[in-house]
């Protein structure tokens, strides 16, 4: 498993994701509709990785948790409060862009 | 670099061909942007038929927490090499979102507008992972850029000069 090009496809069929607090990894699941736990580890983690993956808990899109922590919050999690991850909106960087530039 | 290319072309997703045509400048040693740039480019171009882009390559200014004295040293390295290249492109409008390839072009570029010779609009877009803190290229551009934007509620309190419209990517 170790570098496939793409996961989207495991991604598709999964039912659970429990992953590391790289943003990539995070927002490509949340995107996805999965249920996502994300696992930090801080003494190896960049800081900000951290922020991102607190910031989602904190949010209710993700259960954050550390690898000692992982089992209890396998066992004790309700997916169900998990709350859905509305996509980024790019348009409104187009419109701004748009308004500073004159083309409206 | 990875995220940051992913981030950007996001970002472009919903831009008019009034942005164009489209210079992407990455650091030499990035091997998957340009792929990236290529596909999202070929994309854009089944829609928009007059697309043009181009890419081109500076050194890295900075490797990932190296030492602050040679960063300045590889940065000036890279300002020297893309001030003829900014100078040779004159953009309207430098778009980033935080490598440090990003530095030496809005220097560049901050340089050329001070020469009087083109002024360029420089927009800073901090990454979607950054929600606490400004990355190293977001703290120096947040003050010289002309719009900085950040995608999180507290940067926005923090940092009050930037612009928040929320999750852009």
């Amino acid at each position: 498993f170790r570098f496939k090009d793409s996961l989207a496809e495991d991604l598709r069929r999964a039912d659970l994701v429990i992953s590391h607090a790289g943003a990539g990894s995070c927002l490509e699941t949340l995107e996805k509709g999965k249920p996502l736990i994300v696992v930090t580890n801080e003494k190896l983690m960049n800081n900000h990785q951290l922020e991102l993956a607190k910031q989602l808990d904190r949010d209710g899109h993700v259960f954050c948790c550390n690898c000692s922590t992982l089992v209890e919050t396998l066992q004790s999690m309700d997916l169900s409060t998990l709350k859905p991850f509305s996509p980024g909106q790019p348009e409104k960087f187009a419109s701004f862009l748009d308004k500073v530039f004159g083309f409206q | 670099t990875g995220g940051h290319t992913t981030e950007i072309l996001r970002l472009l997703s919903c831009l008019s061909e009034s942005y164009s045509p489209r210079h992407y400048v990455f650091a030499d040693s990035d091997e998957m942007s340009e792929a990236k740039i290529r596909s999202f480019e070929q994309k854009r171009a089944e829609t928009f038929s007059s697309s043009q882009f181009t890419l081109d390559r500076i050194p890295r200014s900075r490797e990932v927490r190296q030492s602050w004295t040679s960063s300045v040293v590889t940065t000036l390295y890279s300002i020297l090499y893309s001030l003829p290249l900014t100078y040779k492109l004159k953009p309207d409008l430098i778009l980033c979102n935080g490598p440090g390839t990003c530095v030496p072009v809005c220097i560049s570029a901050l340089l050329l507008g001070l020469l009087g010779i083109k002024r360029a609009i420089i927009v800073y877009v901090e990454s979607i992972c950054r929600v606490e803190t400004l990355s190293l290229s977001g703290k120096i551009l947040y003050y010289f850029s002309d719009y900085f934007i950040v995608q999180w509620p507290d940067l926005k309190e923090k940092y009050p000069k930037s612009v928040y419209l929320g999750r852009i990517v």
